[in-house]
């Protein structure tokens, strides 16, 4: 969750640098002309695009599929060929939307100035401002189809197999069982050979062991037992109101 | 204009509750999951959507061929829409904008093409009705839409001529290009209404001065030019449209009620300067007394001219088939028909057939088909059509006509009647499929849990307080003793039924869901939807599988009424059956009605209802309940009297006692007014406060008290450091949402106003500057999560308000608002929102213990399920030690909306209106509808099930792990056994 959240920061600061990038390479092209936008009926003004899902039939998903200007604002269709015109809009800056339950489409913010003039960009809901151009009219091409579905955990034997816990348990437990098969243990070189291998692990004999030490601790005075945990108390987070 | 809305406040009855707070669990159990999905192979499980389209205005069948299955639908909700009309199943839906923009003024279907104006004559779209697509769209010029028709050029249709109020033009079918657009002349004096083309090289268009003359005018098809205008005098017209058509070689033929008479003039030829009169009398026929007399005609082609047979109606329930004889001036009367509620002509190759609905008897109509020729009745074309008791009249016939095999005529019929409901039936009489329309419309709705079967009812009743006093000791045990038996019974009986079905293929076992076969299920998962709808039928639906179980419609309901409907006693209470009312409000007059009736059967109850002689401002349902346990509803009128209902003397007594701890709250948008009442002990009311919102700056858009189910299972919150924040959990509270009157986007702002619904203190107020609506909130708990929208960065933005009391709470054990000297801390925050939302409502559990989502509408269709814990506004900027233990989300400006989050993953919800949310006897589960133009029902789990093995629970593995080391230890045992022998014999 933390992570996620240091990602999406991440991202926006990346996202940023981007823009600040392209705002320099961007800088005097305003609104471009469009010919033939301006419409009879005053100033409103139509939208023009077109939507590509890649590798499918134009005829599977444009039946399902329309286009949304702000929300609801305005509501355009798709033609048959997958193009598509939202009429009637004044002028004013929108969310352009290809909304289809099979296929995600990039959203795109379209710009249209008191004269018709038109021009698009990415949306960027945080820093509005930022302009980075996208072609106009407007060419949206899918990235696939929604994911809409977790995947299942599925249950299988190397998943199993390869489990930390059962790794801890069946190994030592092959130890066990294998090694003195494998391993001659009459054999007095070999034998002589282990010992000095545990005295190296066990580097300083002097040193009492832990089940030794800790029957010691609880057979032992009370008072020092007792000592013991109070000692742990005070090491603890200082006392907290609790309700 | 008062707004109805409920608010039931209580100062002392109304205590929270006050769990002791528990460890971490709840808190812990929130995080467990902060993604909840679907899983693919969950879909269809628990889940059903119904597409609806609306009232249909147009309709049309693809073409006159036996297995031709498609048929296409204009609707008033906006709708272009195909159906299979053999399962009436849509094939695809077009959904325009809502309002007049969108609206669908004329269909007309030529082809593979459908031709559609928009927007009383805004667009002309033209479809592929093969693929679903738009083959094109054309501005039309400004101008209210009044005809269009086909324009054929020798023989083939090519064009489409629109005519407007002041212009008319004609389009080329293939692209949509303007061929030629013209100015009407004189268009301020004259009404022109009709556009006529029988063919030829001209189109006419007609057109009407009031109570004076006709005017014709004849366009050339070329090049738009005027070839011929005249006027007729014609002082009896008033309006072409209701009164005239075209039938045969061009003759206009006009009714008049004022004489009783049928007028006839030519349209092409010029030497006919006048209509010719032909009195009703001569022909021998009677008009029904105040009636209006309509022609019906048919122009099978629009490359000929229409047929000569036309229908007048002269009656609710009686019909006329005329002929216009070849001089074009006399008329022979064909068939008369009475009764006959509705008649439609169809034609299919040369021949055209006249369809004819008479009533049969009190369960249902005969259509019958007649030659239009002749007037005869052909032989075994007979269809029934079923009336339903609790149903609307038919209304409309459209009438899909073929030529079988034999070269006789067959038909289909598509039945709309009054309350929206399309019925299709095919020869010989059978209903091939039923779209009740009404439920595109739902207003609101509620669910209602099932009823007990009758054994487990008769175990309840045995443990009834009556039945233990009556009875003796021995009697009880003996009762105890015959319902065990009948359980075993029952049980044996489920066991054999189950066996019996296992041994059947899966097909052909029928899971038929009947009103007799309802009852609760385990986990009550399974309840009625009770939905009303804007026309005013009822319905009542099973949550599991969709099917509709029962319907009743209520005529007489006024278009813009309101409605609210209230569950006034629930099953829990047999033998007392389970009751709803609905209270029907006319907006106009303020006038109330009850509709009271039994949820689970939909029948109505005879109930005697209270006299409501006056407007009823506001509604409230107390948990205050008769003896026969129904819960009281108070109805305030326009002078703050109360009537109660049930209003036995029981109640009254009880309500005279409480009287002192009822408030209501009253407002009143158009003064900006919030006033709240007391309930004084003779049912009158006292005036206790008043807010006043000026008018002037802004207005009151909505007002949200909190649900009265809901249940808070936790009293705080647990920090970082083991301190408790308390929650702020006045269940008195108001959220009051205002939008400001200036829309300049500088200056426009959005204010949210906590107000106690008793005593009348505003608890907080936030302003959100430079915001417009329109905002949706939830009101819950102790937060307020409203969206609105930004008009400087212009984008929607979520702010969510939540309440503390503080680490120390004032009083735990009761809340009283009249006694809470400390005002709350108030925390907030704002994201942003990358989508608009169109409705928004939080997840509902039995007892509150799992974590909350809100599920959020979005004009996609697509429902999200957002988790409340990214709403939290305690959300660091910086990420401490303590928050961090807490597990809060370090705060993010955007909100993100993932596809996974999708509920309704691709089964998307056209223009969600509401979502109803309602808790399940599970408390990890609670179950959804959202409904709009779509109704989707569905089940969420916003913390995982927790309390219910998982549906991908591994039974196989467990018990196969189980199995193996029940075999191993068997095994081994053996092994040890053999050693031990061995080793005592070495």
């Amino acid at each position: 969750m933390l992570l996620h959240g240091r990602l999406s920061e991440l991202c926006i600061f990346l996202q940023a640098m981007f823009v600040f990038a392209c705002c320099f390479s961007d800088i005097e092209s305003g609104p471009i002309a469009t010919s033939g936008s301006v419409q009879p009926n005053g100033d409103r003004f139509k939208l023009e695009g077109r939507a590509i899902v890649p590798g499918v039939k134009t005829q599977d998903w444009i039946s399902s599929a329309r286009v949304t200007v702000e929300g609801e604002e305005y509501i355009g269709f798709m033609r048959t060929d997958g193009s598509f015109v939202v009429n009637d809009v004044p002028s004013g800056s929108y969310v352009v939307e290809v909304i289809s339950p099979g296929y995600k489409f990039e959203a795109v913010r379209v710009d249209i100035t008191s004269k018709g003039k038109m021009r698009a960009r990415l949306v960027n809901f945080i820093k509005t401002s930022e302009v980075i151009r996208q072609p106009y009219p407007l060419q949206l091409r899918s990235s696939g189809p929604h994911t809409y579905f977790m995947k299942r955990e599925t249950w299988g034997w190397t998943d199993f197999l390869m489990n930390p816990m059962v790794l801890m348990m069946v190994l030592p437990l092959l130890i066990i069982v294998l090694l003195p098969k494998v391993v001659n243990t009459n054999d007095p070189e070999m034998r002589k050979e282990m010992e000095q291998s545990m005295n190296m692990l066990n580097p300083n004999p002097e040193l009492p062991d832990v089940s030794e030490f800790m029957t010691k601790l609880f057979s032992g005075s009370k008072s020092s037992s007792n000592k013991a945990v109070g000692g742990s108390k005070a090491s603890g987070r200082p006392a907290v109101k609790r309700r | 204009m008062y707004r109805p809305s409920l608010v039931v406040t209580f100062t002392k009855k109304s205590s929270v509750k006050m769990a002791k707070l528990t460890s971490l669990f709840v808190i812990l159990l929130s995080f467990f999951c902060i993604s909840e999905a679907v899983f693919e192979d969950q879909v269809g499980k628990f889940d059903w959507r119904q597409q609806y389209v609306g009232k249909t205005l147009f309709a049309h069948f693809e073409s006159n061929t036996q297995s031709s299955k498609k048929m296409f639908v204009a609707t008033d909700k906006n709708i272009f829409a195909s159906f299979n009309s053999r399962t009436g199943d849509l094939l695809w839906r077009h959904v325009d904008k809502t309002g007049p923009e969108g609206s669908i003024d004329i269909l007309l279907l030529h082809g593979q093409d459908a031709l559609m104006v928009v927007g009383d004559g805004r667009l002309l779209r033209s479809w592929d009705t093969n693929i679903g697509g738009l083959n094109w769209e054309a501005v039309l010029d400004t101008g209210s839409f009044q005809a269009a028709c086909f324009v054929a050029i020798q023989d083939t249709v090519k064009l489409v001529a629109v005519l407007k109020k002041a212009a008319i033009s004609l389009h080329y079918l293939s692209n949509g290009h303007q061929k030629w657009v013209e100015n009407l002349p004189d268009s301020d004096a004259v009404q022109y209404q009709a556009v006529y083309s029988g063919g030829e090289e001209e189109v006419y268009v007609l057109g009407v001065v009031p109570n004076s003359h006709l005017t014709i005018i004849a366009y050339s098809l070329e090049d738009g030019e005027i070839i011929k205008q005249r006027s007729v005098e014609a002082s009896w017209l008033s309006s072409i449209e209701s009164s005239c058509v075209v039938v045969g070689q061009g003759v206009l033929m006009c009714v008049d009620p004022a004489t009783l008479a049928l007028y006839t003039l030519p349209i092409q030829a010029e030497e006919t300067p006048e209509f010719s009169q032909i009195l009703l009398q001569s022909l021998d026929l009677e008009v029904f007394p105040g009636f209006q007399p309509v022609l019906v005609s048919s122009q099978p082609h629009p490359a000929r001219s229409p047929l000569s047979e036309f229908f007048l109606q002269l009656g609710p329930d009686h019909h006329v088939l005329l002929q216009l004889n070849a001089d074009g001036y006399t008329i022979a009367p064909l068939r008369d028909f009475q009764p006959a509620f509705l008649v439609s002509f169809a034609t299919t190759g040369k021949k055209t057939v006249a369809a004819v609905m008479t009533p049969k008897n009190e369960t249902a109509c005969a259509i019958n088909l007649f030659s239009v020729d002749s007037g005869r009745r052909l032989l075994d074309t007979t269809v029934l059509f079923p009336l339903e008791p609790n149903g609307g009249k038919p209304h409309t016939l459209y009438v899909h006509a073929f030529l079988k095999k034999d070269d006789s005529v067959g038909y289909r019929v598509l039945v709309q009647t009054q309350d929206h409901a399309l019925t299709f039936i095919q020869q010989p009489g059978r209903v091939v499929w039923t779209r009740e329309e009404a439920l595109a419309d739902v207003v609101t709705m509620e669910m209602v849990d099932l009823p007990l079967t009758g054994t487990q009812a008769e175990l309840e009743g045995e443990f009834g307080k009556k039945a233990a006093i009556q009875d003796g000791l021995f009697p009880m045990v003996l009762k105890r003793l015959s319902s065990q038996v009948t359980l075993l019974q029952a049980w044996l009986a489920h066991l054999w039924k189950l066996f019996y079905e296992a041994r059947k293929p899966r097909s052909q076992v029928k899971n038929e869901v009947t009103i007799e076969t309802l009852s609760r299920d385990e986990f009550n998962l399974q309840k009625m939807m009770v939905m009303v709808t804007a026309s005013g039928k009822l319905f009542g639906i099973d949550s599991k599988s969709g099917s509709i179980l029962w319907k009743h419609y209520l005529e007489n309901v006024q278009p813009n009424a309101a409605f609210k409907l209230i569950v006034q006693r629930t099953t829990a209470h047999f033998p007392h059956p389970p009751q709803c009312t609905l209270l029907i409000k006319d907006k106009d007059t303020g006038l109330a009605t009850l509709h009271v009736f039994n949820p689970i059967f939909g029948r109505k109850s005879h109930i005697a209802l209270p006299a409501l002689p006056r407007p009823i401002l506001q509604s409230l349902l107390l948990p205050v309940i008769d003896q026969d346990y129904a819960k009281v509803l108070l109805l305030v009128d326009d002078q703050y009297k109360v009537t109660a209902f049930p209003s036995t003397k029981n109640v009254l007594q009880q309500l005279q006692e409480m009287a002192s701890s009822i408030f209501f709250y009253l407002i009143r948008s158009d003064q900006g007014n919030l006033s709240g009442f007391r309930l004084r002990k003779d049912l009158s009311t006292e005036r206790i406060w008043e807010v006043v919102l000026p008018t002037e700056v802004q207005k009151i858009v909505a007002v949200k008290g909190k649900r009265p189910n809901e249940h808070v299972h936790s009293q705080g919150r647990v920090m970082g450091d083991r301190s408790v924040l308390y929650k702020y959990l006045n269940p008195n509270l108001l959220a009051v949402v205002t939008e400001s009157t200036d829309t300049h986007p500088e200056r426009a702002f959005v204010g949210v106003f906590l107000v106690d619904g008793v005593t009348g203190r505003i608890i907080h107020e936030a302003v959100q500057r430079k915001a417009r609506g329109p905002v949706h909130f939830v009101h819950s708990e102790n937060w307020v999560v409203y969206e609105y929208w930004n008009t400087k960065s212009r984008r929607n933005e979520f702010s969510v308000l939540e309440l503390f009391e503080g680490t120390e709470l004032y009083n735990s054990t009761v809340f009283s608002s009249l006694d809470r000297p400390h005002l709350p801390q108030v925390l907030q925050q704002t994201y942003i929102f990358p989508s608009p939302i169109t409705t928004m409502e939080a997840t509902l559990t039995e007892k509150g213990i799992t974590s909350r989502h809100l599920l959020v509408g979005l004009p996609s269709g697509a429902i999200l399920s957002l988790p409340k814990m990214f709403l939290d506004p305690r959300r660091p900027e910086v990420v401490t030690e303590h928050s961090r233990e807490e597990n809060l989300i370090p705060y993010a400006p955007e909100m993100p909306i993932r596809t996974e989050w999708f509920i309704n993953y691709n089964q998307t919800v056209a223009r969600v209106k509401g979502i109803y949310t309602a808790p399940s006897g599970l408390e990890s589960t609670c179950l959804v509808v959202a409904y709009g133009l779509d109704i989707y029902q569905t089940r969420v789990y916003p913390s995982k099930q927790f309390d219910v093995l998982k549906d991908d629970y591994d039974y196989v593995l467990i018990s196969s792990v189980l199995f193996a080391l029940f075999f191993a230890t068997m095994i081994s045992k053996r092994l040890a056994q053999v050693k031990l022998l061995n080793r005592a014999w070495r």
